[in-house]
């Protein structure tokens, strides 16, 4: 298991390539606190706000050459903060994503919590207030907030398929879930609903072994869950690749059309290709909004 | 009886009815499935609900079930126990004797022999015929008994190195009486007469029904070698005259260092009809005395081999005379005597005694020589300790000197009184003394003794308890005449008369030669006769077996020398090595003039070959391509069930690559080594600074950074241009490549194993530096307060170190570039320490510096962590901070001096010491 500082420093690593993100900010009144709102606090803005020196983490691009050219020391301009919003994740902390097909492959976990750090980050960065879904970690601001996610992200569930957490969302605020969404799909579908009566939008990712989208297995096999509670044998695998295939299939149109309905978006990302596309896919995402 | 298809034999044929199983077998393998992989996959619940196709399984494919068929049809006959050459032939009945002749001359194919007589015993024991057999050559009463009993007892028939003699054939032929009528004798022939053989072949043919097995190889022997007229004379004979043949006689002796080894080898020529083929062998007498045996190659029998003697050999002999430069008449000088005595035998070796003493003559005779120089005299005490003799004659010199007088000397067996005595002279009572007759523990035992050898003058010897002992010979009345005592491996002789006639006539007599050649002075050439050997035993050194082999022979007893030379060859008189005093004599397997003749049998005696077709079991062959086939069947199931393909299957992959590996497993040794020599090049083709590696990577980076900066430098500023340095392993790489070796010392770092250690001894000793770095800013003082410091006493430990002292103001350390007074690194710790100057150096009046050791110190220690204050990035920039603003500036900037004098220092040695002279040079220049 990856620990909480390996984990955060990845998610730092992955984070740092890309400029802050920032969700966009729509439905202002809902988020905003009232007293945060205003003039005393740095964030997106048109008008100026404060010089701070440059922190570890900062790009150079963000480096004001005015102020910095008059002494020894470099700045960054901050603009005032106008809108801070809360973005809600929500990570599959399941048994089956704790499967790799290849020693060479990280685990769908790994794969999933780096992403989902990797995006607090940015969030954070960028003044956001992230949190988890549920009660145990409500959306706040800070750095201090990304070690506590990393530290939750760190524990694990019992159960093979864990049913996405749907309670406590604080309505119109932004939502990420990220599995692989082979659980039961009732269960997801109450949560977008349940998302989408708030006005809370977001993103799912799926993520996925590459030997769940090829099925590449022939023979004789019995097929068991990561946790053992389900059992398949079949007597020749082969034959069953393209009806598994037409089922996957089958979900993923479901789950898009639920998407559609509800105003989320989907994506998908297999563990053998590179965490920093998906990075960039959901920060796109994240940006575009609904 | 054994039931037989197609030429093979089956012994337990009822098995092959398991055959018949196969088909049923056939079928249960289609109908069972393969056994399922369990396989976790969190996409299950996708599948769940999915039904099979078809319900019948993956069947096995025929080609998989052909092989498992084959590999149980395998077992099955290999079970059955096939053989093939079965025996059918139906054998008689009634007990079998078996004669051999069991001599030397069958000894070349007494491997046939035993695999034939294997195969009887076989075929007699399926018959459970009863079976005996007898030896000609050790012949016993004969042992009726179950062949499977005998069968165990052939390893130990072997043949023996003679043929058999009249009492040995007396012995069997009246053995030969005893047996049960209507036994099978069959003779195992050597295809060699013998006397005697015609009345065993009649007794043979009394007793019972006689077949002969005889060998078609023909029987070679070679005749003692001879040594005449400078060459050796090899004659093989052979016992049939049949085609033209050729045969190699291999010399065989050991070299300088006592290995056995091929000497010299010559090829002789049967002419087809000819019996005795010669060969002229010429070598160097030196070779030829190291000659141990004569052998025919391809033949492994006793009569094959002839041992080389003392007769091959002429001894080296130095004669020495005192009286060296003196004019005389040529039959008064000393050694004129010795000369004719020795010359037909023995090479002489003139010269003075350290001359001739590097030539390791057999025997040194010094004749009336009284003194001899301390060095003489030590080098020709350890010569006759390695086995020597030295024989000294009496003389005036030595009567008139002093040598031996008071105490014993030891190259004298016998202290001497004062002034010798004579008998029998003009002026002197009494008459020449004759000898007396040689005792019977005296080398000379058995010599007669001419009736006209008188002695007239002689030294005396002082009487001592070990006179006795000490007397070989002595005159008639009771005076010794021949002392010896033993010295080491060697011995001293004096005999107490002059070696010419001057004193007495035993030099003129034949006597005189005969003791020369009992003391083994010289030795006789040509073979001995009997009478010449009366009265000596020999006991035996090394003995022949029958293959010719020499075994120890420590256990036999001695033979009286007469018998040694004529009688039978048997178990009491083995061929073999015969020793007697220093003398050496070989009794070969053939008489110098025996012949060989072919046995011949009567007509109606029906003689066959050894060869016969074996039984070859095919059971083996067959079970083990039954498990070949099973392994490969493993392999194919696994492929099969997709646990060799599929990524996730570990077993089948890892057979996979280890299959590989094996394959592949020379070519990462080859690429070591190319990799070794390319670095061995990079190393020696510019100047390399190398660091030692600790296998703490972040040291091991500074010290890399740290000698990179500094070669920098160098480069720089001096004429010294380096390359890039190098990490070191101690255990792999070569050391001698590298002028300095600079090693941070961390605690946890391995210590080097004892070949690095060597290394390490060699790398100090031709002119290497280490520079060891503690790195604690010399808190410890070198002691053991930190841990750097303890971990830097372990590893010096082993190193050859020598003794050091704190760097003296006046080391060519401080001069060598710049002028420095202190070491600094990243540290500015007190002092270093490198190899101390020797005790006498003083300061010269008018001289600035002393004149110190002459050499490079192999060492220095520091603790000031050099290689971070010297270390650079690689666009040169310094990669760690030292001390605060321009002053740590200016202590980086020491250290880089410091780090210049030392490449210096190591490069041009004291040459700055040398300094010292400048003033004193320029003075006599300006004169």
């Amino acid at each position: 298991m990856t620990s909480a500082s390996t984990l955060r420093h990845k998610a730092e690593a992955e984070a740092g390539r890309l400029p802050p993100l920032l969700a966009r900010a729509d439905h202002l009144a809902g988020t905003v606190l009232l007293g945060d709102h205003g003039r005393r606090r740095a964030g997106l803005g048109d008008d100026f706000w404060q010089y701070r020196p440059v922190q570890q983490g900062d790009s150079r691009r963000l480096i004001d050459h005015r102020r910095s050219a008059r002494g020894d020391q470099q700045f960054v301009r901050e603009r005032e903060w106008q809108i801070a919003q809360s973005v809600m994740l929500w990570v599959d902390r399941g048994a089956s994503m704790r499967f790799a097909s290849d020693d060479s492959l990280p685990t769908k976990a790994d794969r999933a919590r780096l992403l989902g750090l990797a995006s607090a980050v940015l969030l954070v960065r960028g003044g956001e207030r992230v949190g988890l879904t549920g009660t145990n970690l409500p959306p706040r601001r800070g750095r201090n907030q990304i070690l506590r996610l990393a530290e939750m992200f760190s524990e694990d569930a019992e159960d093979d398929y864990a049913p996405p957490e749907h309670r406590a969302m604080i309505p119109h605020a932004r939502a990420l879930f990220i599995s692989d969404f082979l659980g039961p799909m009732e269960e997801v579908e109450v949560a977008l609903t349940k998302a989408a009566d708030r006005g809370v939008r977001g993103v799912l990712l799926q993520i996925l072994d590459p030997s769940e989208e090829e099925f590449p297995f022939r023979g004789r096999t019995i097929f068991e869950s990561v946790g053992g509670s389900i059992h398949h044998e079949t007597l020749k695998a082969g034959e069953l690749r393209q009806r598994y295939l037409d089922r996957l299939a089958a979900r993923r149109d479901w789950m898009e059309r639920l998407t559609r309905t509800t105003g989320w978006q989907m994506g998908l990302h297999l563990t053998n290709n590179s965490a920093q596309s998906a990075l960039l896919w959901l920060w796109t995402a994240l940006n575009r909004g609904a | 009886m054994m039931f037989t298809i197609l030429g093979i034999g089956f012994t337990a044929p009822w098995l092959l009815l398991g055959l018949a199983a196969l088909p049923v077998l056939w079928l249960l393998l289609r109908a069972v499935p393969p056994a399922p992989i369990r396989r976790m996959f969190p996409g299950v619940t996708l599948l769940l609900g999915l039904k099979d196709d078809e319900q019948v399984t993956d069947r096995t494919p025929w080609w998989l079930l052909l092989m498992r068929m084959i590999a149980v049809a395998a077992v099955i006959l290999g079970l059955a126990g096939p053989v093939l050459n079965p025996k059918t032939e139906t054998a008689g009945s009634g007990p079998v004797l078996f004669l051999l002749d069991a001599s030397w001359a069958g000894a070349s194919a007494w491997a046939r022999t035993s695999d034939l007589l294997e195969q009887q015993l076989a075929e007699a024991g399926r018959a459970g015929r009863p079976v005996a057999m007898m030896r000609l050559t050790q012949p016993e009463e004969p042992q009726f008994q179950n062949a499977t009993a005998w069968r165990t007892r052939i390893a130990g028939l072997l043949p023996e190195p003679w043929q058999p003699s009249p009492d040995q054939i007396a012995m069997a032929s009246s053995a030969l009486d005893g047996i049960p009528a209507g036994t099978e004798i069959r003779w195992i022939s050597d295809g060699v007469d013998y006397e005697g053989r015609d009345e065993l072949i009649a007794a043979a043919r009394s007793a019972g029904d006689l077949r002969v097995l005889q060998s078609t190889r023909e029987a070679l022997a070679l005749r003692p070698a001879t040594f005449e007229d400078g060459v050796i004379r090899l004659t093989i004979i052979r016992a049939t005259a049949g085609p033209s043949r050729e045969v190699t006689v291999l010399a065989q002796g050991r070299d300088p260092a006592g290995t056995e080894r091929l000497l010299a080898s010559a090829t002789a020529d049967f002419a087809a009809g000819e019996t005795e083929a010669s060969v002229d062998l010429s070598l160097p007498s030196e070779l030829r005395a190291r000659i141990t045996r004569f052998e025919l190659q391809g033949q492994r029998s006793a009569g094959a081999v002839s041992l080389g003697d003392d007769g091959l050999r002429r001894r080296e002999v130095a004669l020495i005379a005192g009286r060296e430069g003196h004019e005389g008449l040529e039959l008064l000088a000393p050694l004129h005597y010795l000369e004719q005595a020795l010359e037909p035998t023995a090479d002489i070796l003139n010269g003075a005694l350290l001359d001739v003493l590097p030539a390791n003559p057999d025997a040194i005779v010094l004749a009336d020589v009284a003194t001899l120089s301390a060095a003489e005299e030590d080098a020709l005490t350890e010569w006759v300790d390695d086995g020597g003799l030295l024989l000294r004659f009496a003389g005036p010199r030595l009567a008139a000197s002093d040598v031996s007088r008071s105490d014993e000397h030891p190259l004298m067996p016998v202290r001497l009184r004062a002034g010798g005595r004579s008998v029998g002279g003009a002026m002197s009572w009494g008459s020449p003394k004759e000898l007396a007759p040689f005792k019977e523990d005296s080398p000379f035992f058995g010599l007669t003794i001419p009736e006209d050898v008188t002695v007239t003058s002689q030294v005396m010897a002082q009487p001592d308890p070990t006179l006795a002992d000490r007397v070989i010979a002595s005159l008639s009345d009771g005076t010794p005449l021949v002392t010896r005592k033993a010295l080491g491996g060697g011995q001293v002789v004096l005999i107490h008369v002059t070696a010419n006639a001057e004193w007495s006539s035993l030099p003129l007599s034949g006597l005189f030669v005969e003791m020369l050649e009992r003391l083994a002075v010289s030795s006789a050439t040509g073979s001995p006769d009997a009478a010449d050997l009366e009265g000596t035993v020999w006991t035996p050194v090394r003995v022949l077996d029958g293959f010719g082999l020499l075994e120890d022979a420590t256990t036999l007893p001695g033979v009286e020398g007469p018998e040694l030379v004529s009688a039978q060859l048997g178990p009491d008189m083995r061929p073999g090595l015969y020793q007697n005093e220093d003398r050496r004599l070989a009794r070969n397997v053939l008489r110098p003039d025996e012949t060989l003749q072919p046995a011949t049998w009567p007509a109606d005696v029906p003689v066959e070959g050894l060869g016969f077709e074996r039984e070859r079991p095919l059971g083996g062959w067959l079970l083990g391509l039954a498990l070949l086939l099973l392994a490969a069947d493993v392999i194919a199931t696994l492929a099969l069930s997709g646990r060799l393909t599929a990524s996730r299957a570990r077993s089948g992959g890892a057979a996979a690559l280890l299959a590989l590996c094996l394959l592949t497993a020379a070519d990462p040794a080859q690429a070591q080594e190319a990799e070794t020599d390319d670095l061995a090049i990079l190393a020696t083709d510019e100047l390399v600074l190398g660091h030692v590696l600790t296998g703490d990577p972040e040291v091991d980076d500074i010290a890399q950074a740290g000698l990179r900066g500094l070669s920098d430098t160098l480069y720089f500023r001096t004429s010294v241009e380096p390359a890039t340095p190098h990490g070191v392993d101690l255990e792999t790489d070569e050391l001698a490549f590298y002028p300095l070796l600079y090693w941070p010392i961390t605690p946890d770092q391995p210590l080097p194993s004892d070949e690095a250690y060597a290394k390490l001894n060699t790398y100090l000793r031709s002119g290497g530096m280490i520079v060891f770095d503690t790195r604690d800013a010399h808190i410890a003082n070198f002691g053991t307060s930190s841990p750097n410091g303890r971990k830097l006493q372990q590893l010096a430990a082993p190193l050859d170190i020598p003794p050091l002292e704190p760097v003296p103001d006046d080391h060519v350390l401080t001069r060598t570039f710049y002028l420095l007074q202190d070491y600094p690194g990243r540290h500015n710790g007190r002092s270093i320490w490198v190899e101390s100057a020797p005790a006498d150096a003083e300061s010269v009046e008018g001289m600035p510096f002393r004149n110190l050791n002459d050499g490079v110190t192999p060492v220095i220690f520091g603790g000031n962590d050099w290689a971070a204050a010297w270390a650079t990035d690689a666009e040169g920039r310094p990669l760690l901070p030292v001390g605060r603003g321009f002053a740590g500036e200016r202590q980086r900037e020491l250290a880089h001096r410091f780090g210049v004098n030392l490449v210096m220092y190591v490069l041009t040695g004291n040459y700055k010491s040398d300094q010292v002279h400048v003033p004193a040079l320029l003075d006599r220049l300006g004169q």
